[in-house]
């Protein structure tokens, strides 16, 4: 748990900083921001469950 | 000289106040944009930064400087990193002048969290690299 918050951490602070100096208008910084965070999250599990099943 | 002349060179040429915003931006984090008065911008980008610094050395994080006692060219590995937490600017120059956070008792290495610490550590000063630019290319007139 205490993993996934801190990778859930770094997505939110990651995304506000992308999603901020990022495109031009208030809206399409926010969906910047929510699809950065979606990325780092979604990647961040799939890499997590690949490393899982890795012998070393 | 047509609009678009114009704005090119305005954005070729960066005027002494978009370095001196650049350089306060990246020596505390938000108050370049602060000083331009981008609140928001200010709030959003340097709490992101200082969140990330302080949450950093609560996981037990430590900084990277070069020590140039590592055996060989072993110690050029220690100058990215040092690069990374660089970017937070003054507080990185504090706690080198102060020798604090750079070196770590074996307990705090011990900690789950010691691995984040570190990396957002230097997540803090990269994204801080991200902020600066922002704030010089307001001030340059190249972002709105």
């Amino acid at each position: 748990m205490r993993h996934f918050l801190v990778m859930t951490t770094f997505a939110a602070l990651a995304a506000v900083v992308f999603g901020t100096v990022a495109k031009d208008s208030n809206r399409e910084r926010v969906v910047y921001g929510l699809k950065v965070f979606a990325e780092f999250m979604v990647i961040g599990l799939v890499l997590a469950w690949i490393l899982y099943f890795l012998p070393f | 000289m047509s609009k678009a002349d114009s704005e090119r060179t305005t954005s070729d040429t960066a005027p002494a106040r978009a370095w001196l915003m650049g350089i306060v931006a990246w020596l505390i984090p938000g108050l370049g944009h602060l000083l331009q008065g981008r609140w928001v911008r200010a709030i959003l980008l340097g709490g992101a930064v200082w969140i990330c610094f302080i949450s950093g050395f609560l996981m037990g994080g430590h900084l990277f400087k070069y020590s140039g006692s590592e055996p060989g060219s072993s110690s050029l590995l220690q100058i990215p990193p040092m690069v990374g937490d660089l970017g937070i600017g003054l507080p990185y120059i504090v706690c080198w002048l102060r020798d604090f956070g750079f070196s770590y008792p074996t307990e705090q290495a011990a900690l789950p969290t010691f691995e984040y610490g570190w990396t957002f550590l230097l997540i803090a000063g990269l994204l801080n690299y991200l902020a600066m630019l922002d704030a010089f290319d307001i001030a340059a007139g190249r972002k709105s």
